[in-house]
């Protein structure tokens, strides 16, 4: 039999090419705030990675502990329980050195733009370009191509009392960003921002991720950035309900697409079934279901290849050989009958498996398709 | 690595809101001008108990072992002055005779005598040079009678009702001293201190003949009050003064002319209760510029809580804000400290205008008061920088 993990399809961990470092990593994370029996658990064993150039948009209600999360990774707030790794360092019981010299390595672009009125905009910047002990001639002129960027050229000298509120909050992403940090934490960077200049603070995010390998992780409620997200990481009530790999979720989604069962399914449906899939992984030769066996599972190929063979009482016959984006094990599930073939990896196989339940249930939702129609014209509002 | 072109951030912050600015600098030359004040009129009354130390020329003065003020009344043996004039490097010793307690001064009035007040009398041979005074040298052959005097023109007019401004008209007064007839030939100006309301100058002959009692057999002008020595050119007066002590007996103490200023307001300083209240003065002053500078500091401080949060989410150090402070009250202090001692130097002015007091705006006195203020800026700062560090950058998203 193939061998089951625990990964969820649509975390991407099992994505093809080279997989970047870490650059976050929490493992069974905790928090609490309060002593005593005031004491209230916030965070309840958080599980994260994030990857290298990798932007992740964390969503989910006031009070779900996102900000808590991001506080934790941005080294704002002690670690309590279980692991945190930023940048390859522990964060669990780190000195205060440590702290302060990876504080330095990452950039923060708060809610409020906290800009020192008695400094210019290029001042205020330029703190951040000082610490980071850049050569002043090279400061100067990342500060003013950032400014330029962002569409303040005309204001590099002003003091933030001339700036309107979306200025400011430009001049502070500005600043979070002139180091060239490996990390940048943003809470609700573009909420004071309209669209143009929205969209021009999020195709710099893209440019940092894509060209200086710089990982971005930004809480947001503006749906207009979505796009940019390569994961999104839902929060409810100190729990990370989902924790989804766009790219990854979009293939699986167009895969099932193809599964005429399935080809009625709202792309909303879909990204459900994606989320309920676990990778499964098979080895070169290795048998992934065996005729005969009772079905308990739909399998979709992500990667590689396998052969189906059926035995008729006398030889084996090979009947199909299927490859990456199509499926087998769905007659078991339907019929409730014995698996009618067997199929094997051809070469190593990364599988993604919906569970016989969780299946069904996908089927009898299908039906209800004009239902859901209905609902979502309703909820459009 | 250390760059030159950092943000100025204590100096931007600083002068930002310039009401702000203009009520700190106001309050910290406040506390400036307080304790300008106050070490002006310490030194002030400091001044005017050494002032005769200042008018008597000589470099080096030898009292009596007992004597731990001017004003107490002990003498040595007019063979101490012998004998020093007898040690190399001296040209001249000199005794000077002084007398308080028993030296009151009485108006009469057309025979009927007023309330007599006691004042300092100094004698002195008319040949000796022991005066600085001109206006004294000019008037010795005045003296030469006997039964006359010079008066101080400074002497407390309260009690001494005299119009100093016609000193010829002086002597048409009927006056004693002592109970003996005297007579008003002059005037001179010492000025008066905390012991002394008001001085006379006479000859050494004529203090014999008033206060005769203070020998009890023999020569009055056999114990002296006070030896001026002068020194021959060439020889210092630390070389001598340790000469003099080894050659007189020990019942004296030999005191430079700075030593000697030195001792005796240190008498005033430390023997009195003046050098406390001055002391509780500047401490008031302190105290206030304390508060005042804590309060600015703190209030900028607490108004950029986000913003210092921020530095450090940044990665800035505890180190550098504690710097930050620092180069604040500093620059706090200094700020605050030229207007503060442009007032003073005014306030000064006008003193001494209105009451006589020496009110001298010396070197010492200003490094003093820049020190004063520099610790209370920067000990406030300090004081105000644990709020700093109580900002807590996890409150920042």
């Amino acid at each position: 039999m193939d061998s089951q993990t625990t990964i969820p399809a649509t975390s991407g961990a099992f994505a093809e090419g080279v997989q970047l470092p870490k650059t976050v990593s929490v493992t069974g994370l905790n928090h609490y705030f309060g002593e005593g029996e005031l004491r209230k658990q916030a965070l309840y064993s958080n599980n994260l990675d994030v990857r290298r150039g990798e932007i992740v948009i964390m969503t989910g209600p006031s009070g779900s502990g996102k900000t808590t999360l991001l506080t934790l990774i941005g080294t704002l707030r002690g670690v309590q329980e279980g692991s945190l790794k930023v940048l390859g360092n522990e964060l669990l019981g780190s000195d205060r050195d440590l702290i302060v010299r990876l504080r330095r390595q990452l950039g923060f672009i708060f809610q409020a733009h906290n800009l020192f009125e008695s400094l210019t905009a290029f001042q205020n910047v330029n703190m951040a370009a000082e610490l980071a002990g850049l050569d002043p001639g090279i400061a100067a002129g990342r500060i003013k191509s950032l400014l330029t960027r962002l569409g303040l050229s005309e204001r590099i000298h002003y003091k933030p009392n001339s700036l309107s509120g979306g200025q400011k909050q430009r001049v502070a992403i500005a600043r979070g960003l002139v180091h060239k940090p490996r990390l940048i934490l943003a809470d609700e960077p573009t909420a004071a921002l309209d669209e143009h200049s929205g969209r021009e603070v999020v195709t710099l995010f893209q440019e940092l991720a894509r060209d200086e390998g710089c990982t971005i992780i930004m809480v947001t409620h503006d749906n207009r950035i979505l796009d940019v997200a390569d994961r999104i990481v839902n929060m409810v009530d100190g729990h990370i309900k989902s924790d989804v790999a766009v790219q990854e979720t979009s293939v699986i989604c167009e895969f099932l697409k193809g599964f005429p069962l399935f080809a009625d399914l709202t792309p909303n449906t879909l990204a459900e079934v994606a989320d309920q899939m676990m990778v499964h992984k098979a080895d070169q030769g290795q048998e992934v279901i065996r005729q005969g066996d009772a079905g308990d599972l739909f399998y979709l190929i992500r990667s590689g290849s396998v052969d189906v063979t059926v035995d008729d009482g006398k030889t084996r016959n090979k009947v199909a050989e299927l490859k990456q984006g199509q499926f087998f094990g769905e007659a078991a599930l339907i019929t409730d009958e014995p698996r009618n073939a067997t199929v094997t990896a051809r070469e190593k196989t990364v599988f993604y498996g919906l569970g016989k339940d969780d299946f069904r249930k996908v089927l009898e939702t299908s039906a209800t398709f004009e239902q859901e129609l209905r609902q979502a014209l309703f909820n459009r509002q | 690595m250390k760059r030159t072109t950092k943000t100025p951030l204590a100096w931007k912050n600083l002068t930002h809101d310039w009401r702000r600015l203009a009520v700190a600098i106001a309050g910290i030359g406040f506390a400036v001008l307080l304790m300008f004040t106050q070490v002006g009129f310490q030194n002030a009354l400091f001044d005017s108990q050494v002032k005769i130390i200042t008018d008597l020329k000589g470099d080096i003065f030898i009292v009596s072992k007992a004597k731990y003020t001017l004003a107490a009344e002990k003498r040595f043996s007019i063979s101490r002055i012998h004998q020093a004039r007898s040690c190399s490097g001296v040209r001249g010793a000199y005794p000077v005779y002084s007398e308080l307690t028993t030296s009151v001064l009485r108006k009469i009035d057309a025979g009927r005598g007023n309330r007599g007040y006691p004042l300092r009398a100094l004698g002195f041979h008319l040949g000796d040079p022991v005066f600085r005074s001109e206006v004294i040298d000019q008037q010795k052959d005045r003296l030469r009678s006997p039964g006359t005097a010079l008066i101080d023109v400074k002497s407390k007019a309260r009690k001494f009702e005299f119009d100093m401004q016609k000193p010829d008209e002086l002597s048409q007064y009927g006056v004693e001293l002592a109970g003996k007839k005297l007579t008003l030939v002059g005037t001179f100006d010492l000025g008066t201190d905390f012991a002394h309301d008001g001085n006379l100058v006479m000859s050494a002959e004529s203090f014999a003949k008033y206060f005769p009692h203070r020998k009890r057999m023999g020569d009055p002008l056999s114990v002296v009050d006070l030896g001026v020595v002068h020194l021959l050119p060439g020889f210092s007066a630390a070389e001598v003064k340790q000469r003099l002590e080894d050659t007189l007996d020990k019942d004296v103490v030999v005191h430079t002319r700075e030593e000697f200023r030195a001792a005796e307001i240190k008498f005033w300083d430390k023997s009195t209760p003046i050098g406390t209240i001055f002391l509780a003065g500047k401490i008031i002053g302190f105290v206030v510029g304390m508060v005042i500078c804590y309060q600015v500091i703190y209030s900028d401080i607490a108004d950029h809580m986000p913003e210092f949060a921020t530095l450090k989410a940044m990665g800035y150090p505890t180190g550098y804000f504690i710097r930050l402070i620092m180069a604040e009250s500093l620059l706090l202090s200094l700020i605050g400290f030229l207007p503060g001692t442009v007032v003073s130097r005014a306030l000064y002015a006008w003193l001494a205008g209105k009451t006589g007091l020496h009110m001298l705006m010396s070197l010492e006195c200003i490094v003093f008061v820049l020190i004063a203020t520099i610790a209370m800026c920067i000990a406030s700062g300090m004081l105000a920088v644990r709020k700093l560090l109580s900002a807590d950058p996890a409150t920042l998203f």
